[in-house]
């Protein structure tokens, strides 16, 4: 089967009020098939976000792409007037769960006519009244085994965070889209509720709603059970990208070593393994920085690798950022 | 510091702070060089058009406006800044008691607070002001000014101080042993400092505002000419129907010109605050 | 008690608030003037006694504390007089308690200067016209205001860039001195339009349509000049509403879905209009008391004019009534705006359902 997602040496940056370019990813290139979910992960602030707004082909000012390109269907993103995006690619091909879902509900708008706007938008050409678009709503969250009637019928506020983030999953969802791009669609919930939310998804990756799917979090574990590939994300790079089991059992890069350990404590029986925190903070990416993004905090660093900027390498099968690493 | 670096880069803030500075030097030191013991005096004929004895004219009691203007300059400025500061003082101290400590006694500011807000502080103003005959000074004036706007400060420095309230910095304080004037002066005030600063602006503007409206309409001090004294004599003496221009526009001029000023400083201060307003 | 029904109790919650405030208003309307050193019966004394004799001043002077409520009357309404023929003064509590009847009751006593002439008389006189001006200038201004702050928050770029300072500008610059200039332009140099009244002189008050155009063509100044002020002031708060409400993550995720701009447009109007409206009910005295001045300016027959006349004869009784039907309207205006508030913003009932206000 071909690729339904590429991405080809993506780069994208944010111009300040004073013209200063601020590189907030660099180089990420990747590849999905049908039906692979393809797990990125990293530190707040390293570029995850940004490269959501980048694989949708957004660009709000003030983001603009630097060069490489995405594809979807062979179809790329760039360069298409936001019009087009708008209309051809979001919530159709290429759709998003965003992060804090308690807040991307209008709050002063009912679940379903927030619901109904999405499919106005998208299928009043095709003939689709605001009614019907009710109807086809009633029966998308019926499927999920949801209080549809007092959940559809209720503003933001008056549900739990769960139900709202369901809600945000439902209405992401609704036109079957080719692909999800869920960010951080557990963070800021309670365990019990990341479990319901996450089963959701994975209902509706077996009802074939959606069946491709990335999946951004600052929880590397967690990626172990959902993805297939996974990204590590360094500073608007990716430092490795190999699968699932690659990344979580045999890192290589020393970032995601330093990642792994510092997440370890989170895994159930291993909580007496103290967390080791990685020390420092990532570079500024207001400046280009020529040599390796994390020489200053990495623990084998060696003094060259602040001289030349790192390019992928092939180590033991995955890809690496690193001339070092083995 | 940086936040004043960051101010300077905006053209907003320059403006506003070299008018309004520029003004408060000159109302400081232009004395010395015009004499204002004659300031009430009549020198010349009635309304003369401004010339080159007389830069500004003179109005219908025969008083060189210049010397007016920069008497009633003077007064407006020291009403606004009286009252700022009596409203921004007031205002501050209720707040943070209020949004820091909570309790009944919060509920019983609170309810103050919103009580004066909806009453129109015009109202107050008018009703004692007619009262006062022989009392009406510069100074009352200024403090009743005062006595009247510190719910604005107090609701909007109580709404900061409890969202400070929950910070981290502030509970460990707390679970450290700091008492609640230690957890005030030194993690609450230093956080509030540059909001208070904008509301005190806001408020020195109110209070000129307030002070030429009220004296507009004939309720102004007795002991002294204001900006808003010297417009309501113009009016009253018919300057606007007769086209006398100089007994009109140089006050307002001055008036907008002062409050501009510190909306300029207050709004380019809220952009450095608050990253979204920037861009 | 009532938690079934959430927005009557909103809506009686803040009612009582409402009434309460009003109560302490016309409490501060009684006390105030009594601080100063006025006293009416002076000023009328002042007026009526030349040219009486001692007893005819002393009988004047206890009908006047009669008129004033000051001294005990019999049932019949006969002045009291102790053993040394003295009049009794009524305590300083049940003045106020008689005042607050009267007040109620909607008597707002007589006008000292225009004596024996109703204040409330004065006042209905006066209403029509400032309501007329009023109403609809504060109304379309905040609209008109607001419509320009959103799209400066949404267009940003050249547009903000204009509007911005011009907003801010408008927004300083206090009523009357824009009133002045106004009058000053358009009537007095340009002559276009009549710098006084609301009407024309020559003319008496009819529906011909005559009058009705000599209205509008003297409504046309004080209209704007409250108009433009106004619509400064909102389009800046609204401006700094919409920028933060661009920012939230539900705009962001409405952009994310492919929403329309108009639709997005929409969704950030309404809410950012919300805290607007509370700005409104907040800042509703102060508009009321520079449209006020306005009408000062322009000597337009209402409220305003007949506070200013009030002030310059010093006919306190009329200043009083006219500050507590000013007091009193904005206290409905803000008790309109909660409630609207109420059934617009669904965040508010459920705060209050929670517990907070």
């Amino acid at each position: 089967m071909s690729a339904i997602f590429e991405v080809e040496n993506l780069s994208l940056h944010y111009l300040s009020r004073w013209g200063q370019k601020i590189h907030a990813v660099t180089d990420v290139s990747f590849s999905m098939k049908k039906g692979e979910i393809l797990g990125i992960a990293g530190e707040s602030g390293c570029g995850k976000s940004t490269l959501v707004n980048g694989l949708m082909g957004l660009f709000i000012p003030p983001l603009y792409p630097t060069s490489g390109d995405v594809r979807v269907n062979g179809e790329s993103l760039m360069n298409r007037t936001p019009q087009d995006i708008r209309s051809n690619i979001l919530s159709r091909k290429v759709s998003m769960i965003p992060q804090g879902a308690f807040n991307a509900l209008n709050p002063t708008r009912k679940v379903k006519d927030i619901a109904a706007d999405v499919i106005v938008a998208h299928l009043q050409k095709g003939g689709v009244t605001r009614k019907e678009s009710y109807d086809l709503l009633r029966e998308r969250f019926d499927l999920f085994g949801m209080d549809t009637e007092r959940i559809l019928n209720s503003f933001p506020i008056q549900l739990t965070a769960g139900e709202r983030q369901r809600s945000v999953i439902g209405i992401s969802t609704l036109l079957n889209p080719q692909m999800v791009i869920a960010d951080e669609p557990t963070s800021a919930l309670d365990v019990s509720t990341q479990k319901v939310v996450i089963k959701m998804i994975f209902d509706l990756l077996e009802k074939n709603i959606f069946s491709t799917m990335i999946f951004i979090t600052h929880e590397l574990p967690l990626l172990r059970h959902v993805a297939d590939n996974i990204g590590i994300m360094y500073a608007g790079e990716f430092v490795e990208y190999g699968t699932a089991e690659q990344i979580v059992f045999d890192p290589r890069h020393p970032y995601t070593k330093a990642l792994m350990g510092a997440m370890l404590s989170a895994e159930p029986g291993q909580r007496e393994k103290k967390p080791v925190a990685i020390e420092g903070a990532p570079p500024s990416l207001a400046k280009i920085i020529s040599g390796c993004r994390f020489a200053e905090r990495c623990p084998s660093a060696r003094p060259d690798c602040k001289l030349r900027s790192q390019a992928i390498r092939m180590v033991a099968g995955r890809q690496v950022r690193c001339e070092y690493a083995d | 510091m940086k936040l004043l670096r960051n101010l300077l880069k905006s053209p907003m803030f320059v403006i506003g702070a070299v008018l309004f500075f520029g003004t408060i030097l000159f109302a400081i030191f232009a004395p010395f060089f015009i004499d204002l013991k004659t300031a009430m005096d009549r020198v010349g004929g009635q309304y003369l058009e401004p010339s080159g004895s007389f830069w500004l004219g003179t109005d219908d009691l025969g008083r060189d406006y210049v010397k007016l203007l920069l008497q009633g300059l003077r007064s407006s400025l020291y009403v606004g800044f009286l009252a700022g500061v009596l409203a921004t003082t007031v205002g501050t101290l209720v707040g943070i008691y209020g949004g820091f400590k909570g309790g009944i006694i919060d509920d019983i500011l609170n309810m103050f607070t919103n009580l004066f807000i909806v009453i129109p502080s015009f109202v107050v103003l008018i009703l004692v002001s007619a009262s006062l005959e022989q009392g009406r000074s510069l100074t009352i004036i200024a403090l009743l000014i005062g006595a009247t706007t510190w719910p604005w400060t107090a609701r909007s420095v109580r709404a900061q101080a409890s969202s400070l309230k929950s910070r981290d910095h502030i509970s460990l304080a707390r679970i450290n042993g700091a008492n609640t004037l230690q957890i005030i002066y030194k993690h609450i005030l230093p956080y509030l400092a540059s909001y208070v600063f904008m509301v005190f602006i806001m408020q020195v503007a109110s209070g000129i505002l307030s002070e030429s409206a009220i004296s507009m309409i004939g309720l102004g001090p007795m002991d002294n000419v204001s900006l808003g004294v010297i417009l309501n004599q113009a009016k009253n003496a018919g300057a606007l129907g007769d086209g006398i221009w100089w007994g009109i526009f140089p006050a307002s001029i001055i008036i907008t010109v002062i409050v501009f000023a510190l909306f300029l400083i207050n709004n380019s201060m809220e952009g450095v605050f608050n990253p979204r307003l920037r861009k | 008690m009532l938690k079934q029904y959430p927005t009557l109790r909103y809506i009686l919650q803040r009612g009582v608030w409402y009434f309460l405030t009003f109560l302490v208003a016309i409490a501060i309307n009684f006390i105030l003037p009594r601080l100063g050193d006025r006293n009416p019966v002076d000023i009328m004394m002042a007026k009526a006694s030349q040219g009486l004799s001692d007893e005819a001043v002393k009988e004047k002077r206890e009908s006047f504390e009669k008129e004033f409520g000051l001294i005990e009357v019999t049932a019949e309404g006969k002045i009291i007089h102790d053993a040394n023929g003295k009049t009794v003064k009524v305590s300083g509590f049940n003045q106020f308690l008689n005042y607050l009847k009267m007040t109620l009751s909607g008597d707002l006593g007589k006008s000292i200067q225009k004596y024996p002439k109703n204040v409330s008389d004065i006042i209905i006189e006066a209403v029509p016209w400032t309501l007329a001006l009023q109403f609809p200038s504060i109304l379309l201004g905040w609209i008109f205001g607001n419509v320009l702050g959103a799209l400066a928050a949404y267009r940003r770029g050249v547009f903000d860039r204009v509007i911005f300072p011009m907003a801010l500008f408008m927004s300083s610059v206090p009523f009357f001195v824009f009133g002045m200039v106004l009058v000053y332009w358009f009537a007095v140099v340009l002559g276009w339009f009549p710098a006084m009244e609301a009407y024309s002189g020559a003319l008496n008050p009819s529906l011909s349509l005559e009058f009705i155009g000599s209205m509008g063509y003297h409504y046309v100044l004080p209209f704007f000049s409250i108009f433009l002020i106004l619509a400064g002031g909102q389009a800046i708060g609204m401006r700094s509403m919409g920028i933060y409400e661009l920012g939230t993550d539900y705009i962001k995720y409405a952009k994310w879905l492919g929403l329309k701009e108009t639709k997005i447009l929409s969704y950030l109007f309404r809410n950012a209009m919300l805290p607007q409206l509370t700005g409104l009910a907040l800042s509703i005295g102060s508009m009321v008391g520079g449209a006020l001045i306005t009408e000062m300016i322009f000597s337009y027959p209402g409220l305003g004019m007949a506070m200013l006349t009030a002030i310059g004869s010093n006919d306190y009784t009329v200043i009083q009534g006219c500050t507590l039907l000013v007091t009193t309207s904005v206290l409905v205006a803000n008790f309109s705006v909660d409630i609207m508030i109420g059934f617009l913003d669904p965040r508010v009932k459920a705060g209050m359902q929670m517990g907070g206000k």
